[in-house]
């Protein structure tokens, strides 16, 4: 049917080039559409009067228009959609019996007729048709090729032959596509989970030292993707203490094959610090290499609530032990027996004054006022071990600070002046109120007062003077607390019961402050000064208080 | 007899030395250790009461200090923690009565 303008040879060459050309863009991976554009328009070049199309089937078994250069107008959207039946047309019947169909009359075939495509083609000018299923190597339809030709007839065996071949290039083509397709899904699924999961993936062939890793990977090291990894690169983010581990197990396991579970700390470019569970497996590729196929999963998150609830638990293990009655009547029999002592001590002066010959009158009722002050020291040590215990609920109001601390600087004066301790008020003047217990707050002001006091008793240097000092910070209020005494060695352990840095103090002190600070929704805290002495800080949420409070 | 008194409480000070005074000894107080050993009571003193925990140098490392000088003040420890006073030597603790006090002060120096 088809008149050969070109001869064989020529034709044979021409097709040769052709398919070439459209391997190779298979293997260059462009674009499906492009590929099979080519395909059709190389076909069509195979003589005149020749139009060609390419239908693809999805997996809900619908034609999509692959190709067609030159098809009539308005062929490509009315193949969209249509199902893969026998009934629809030539290629609905190829793709469904899995065989060519070859039309060699469209105009007189009365299958087609009544189809609404029909009229249009025989009014473009189509005279035949041939489609042909492409098959994948499974047997699975993947579409049609189909060749219309300006006149009736079947196809020649040059057409055949044109037919077979291209079919065959256009499973190769589509197959790649889908692949690849199927692939990016997968990718992109892995990557999905990967940053899900905070688990990153990594590839080390020992012997180049080639490093692949997988953008999670990146992202927790916190490199740029692409960038070239190295020993040296991760090296770089490990936590110094770390940095022997790791050369040990890289050292180890460029020599021996040998699996590695660690969870190493990274530390990032801000100083912060991540924990990433590493696990690699010593594998060997297919030329026998050692390679090392592994997981980075960032744990940091994890670490963190262990952390959190491992202190807890020392902190409820540490309560239990100090609670203990050992432990506290310890304390409670030491804070006790210093005035039961001088009681003790100064009623036998006292009575043995009297004894004396002639009695000393005056020094015995001195001795006898010292027993009472002692007594009265003791009973002061009772009334803050109840107040200790009492637990009593907060009474919540509108606090000024300012005025609290005044109000307690006020009463501390004479306790300081009598020390020859100066009190230094800084208070801001546009201080937010915040809200809490009044007289707890002033329990814990005084407590870091005369801790600052205590701490100066002994020093030389300078004037001794306390400097309390409130400020607006961070949606709160700060209270900060300065003094110039002999400092602190060890910060950690000053807000644990039953800790003390005084030979005279029981260690409650900073302990309850911080448990009335901390029911208060606030912080408190310790500082070593630049130059002597210590800052004690304590911040509370801001409130807003109506007015009537 | 000069008994020297060393304790970082000022009570016990004020008291100590009176009840010493009024048991017939001649008594000092001194409010630590480094006080007490640039004194000039440290060549004379008969026998020293001594606390045990103080702030700076502790009665114990006093006690130290006195045995590396080769000085035999005997001492009569006195401290209000209960567990300390099981120490192997003589120890009051807090409180203790004026006869307590006088044994042990005596005992001491004819240990001496």
């Amino acid at each position: 049917m088809q008149s050969i303008a070109i001869d064989d040879l020529k034709l044979a060459e021409a097709l040769l080039a052709g398919e070439r050309r459209l391997l190779e863009m298979v293997a260059t991976g462009e674009p499906l559409a492009d590929v099979l554009h080519a395909l059709c328009n190389i076909a069509e070049a195979t003589g005149s009067g020749v139009h060609c199309s390419i239908l693809l089937i999805d997996s809900d078994a619908k034609f999509h228009f692959g190709a067609g250069p030159s098809v009539p107008p308005g062929y490509a959207k009315a193949v969209e959609d249509v199902p893969v039946m026998p009934e629809v047309g030539p290629c609905g019947m190829a793709a469904s019996l899995k065989r060519q169909v070859v039309v060699d009359d469209l105009v007189a075939d009365p299958r087609w007729q009544p189809l609404p495509w029909h009229a249009a083609a025989v009014k473009f000018g189509l005279r035949s048709a041939c489609s042909t299923p492409i098959l994948a190597r499974s047997g699975e339809v993947l579409g049609t090729f189909a060749m219309y030709y300006e006149q009736p007839g079947s196809p020649s065996p040059i057409d055949q032959t044109i037919i077979q071949q291209f079919t065959h290039i256009a499973s190769i083509a589509i197959e790649r596509a889908q692949r690849e397709a199927a692939l990016k899904r997968s990718e992109a699924f892995l990557a999905e989970a990967q940053r899900l999961s905070s688990t990153g993936s990594f590839l080390w062939r020992v012997s180049t030292g080639e490093m692949t890793w997988s953008e999670e990977t990146y992202r927790i090291f916190e490199f740029e993707p692409e960038t070239r990894v190295t020993l040296e690169l991760i090296s770089s983010r490990y936590h110094p203490d770390d940095l022997p581990l790791f050369y040990e197990w890289v050292g180890r396991a460029s020599r021996e094959a040998r699996d590695l579970e660690a969870e190493p700390r990274l530390r990032m470019g801000d100083g912060s610090i991540k924990y990433v569970h590493t696990l690699a497996h010593a594998t060997r590729n297919e030329r026998g290499e050692l390679e090392y196929i592994g997981a980075v999963q960032d744990v940091t998150e994890r670490r963190r609530s262990e952390d959190a609830l491992n202190k807890v638990r020392s902190e409820l293990a540490h309560v239990a032990r100090v609670t203990t009655l050992g432990a506290l009547t310890a304390s409670i029999a030491h804070e006790v027996n210093q005035p039961l002592s001088g009681i003790v001590t100064n009623a036998s002066t006292s009575l043995r004054m009297l004894a004396d010959d002639p009695p000393n009158i005056e020094g015995a009722r001195e001795t006898a006022r010292r027993t009472i002050r002692d007594a009265n020291r003791a009973s002061e040590v009772i009334a803050r071990l109840r107040a200790l215990f009492g637990k009593k609920a907060l009474a919540m109001e509108c606090v000024d600070l300012n005025e609290a601390i005044r109000e307690v600087v006020a009463l501390a004066a004479s306790e300081f002046q009598r020390d020859r301790v100066a009190i230094r008020s800084e208070l801001a003047t546009d201080l937010p109120s915040t809200q809490g217990d009044r007289v707890q707050l002033q329990q814990v002001v005084l407590n870091l007062l005369r801790n600052a006091r205590d701490a100066m008793a002994d020093s030389d240097a300078g004037p001794r003077q306390v400097v309390i000092k409130t400020a607006c910070d961070d949606g709160g209020v700060r209270l900060t607390v300065i003094d110039s005494g002999v400092g602190i060695d060890s910060l950690d352990r000053l807000f644990d019961a039953f800790y003390t840095t005084k030979s005279n103090g029981m260690g409650i002190g900073l302990w309850v402050s911080r448990s009335i600070i901390e029911s208060h929704r606030g912080r408190i805290w310790a500082e070593r000064n630049d130059g002597p002495g210590t800052t004690f800080g304590l911040w509370l949420p801001r409130v807003e208080c109506s007015s009537q409070s | 007899m000069l008994i020297s008194v060393v304790d970082d409480d000022e009570s016990v000070r004020e008291s100590l030395p009176d009840l010493l005074r009024e048991l017939g000894f001649e008594a000092e107080a001194f409010a630590s250790a480094e006080e007490f050993l640039e004194s000039r009571a440290l060549s004379v003193t008969g026998c020293l009461v001594l606390d045990v925990a103080m702030p700076g140098m502790s009665g114990i490392a006093l006690q130290r200090e006195l045995r590396n000088r080769e000085s035999e003040i005997p001492i009569v420890f006195i401290t209000a923690y209960s567990d300390e006073a099981t120490r192997p030597t003589l120890c009051l603790t807090k409180p203790f009565s004026d006869q307590a006090l006088l044994d042990a002060v005596s005992l001491a120096l004819e240990r001496r």
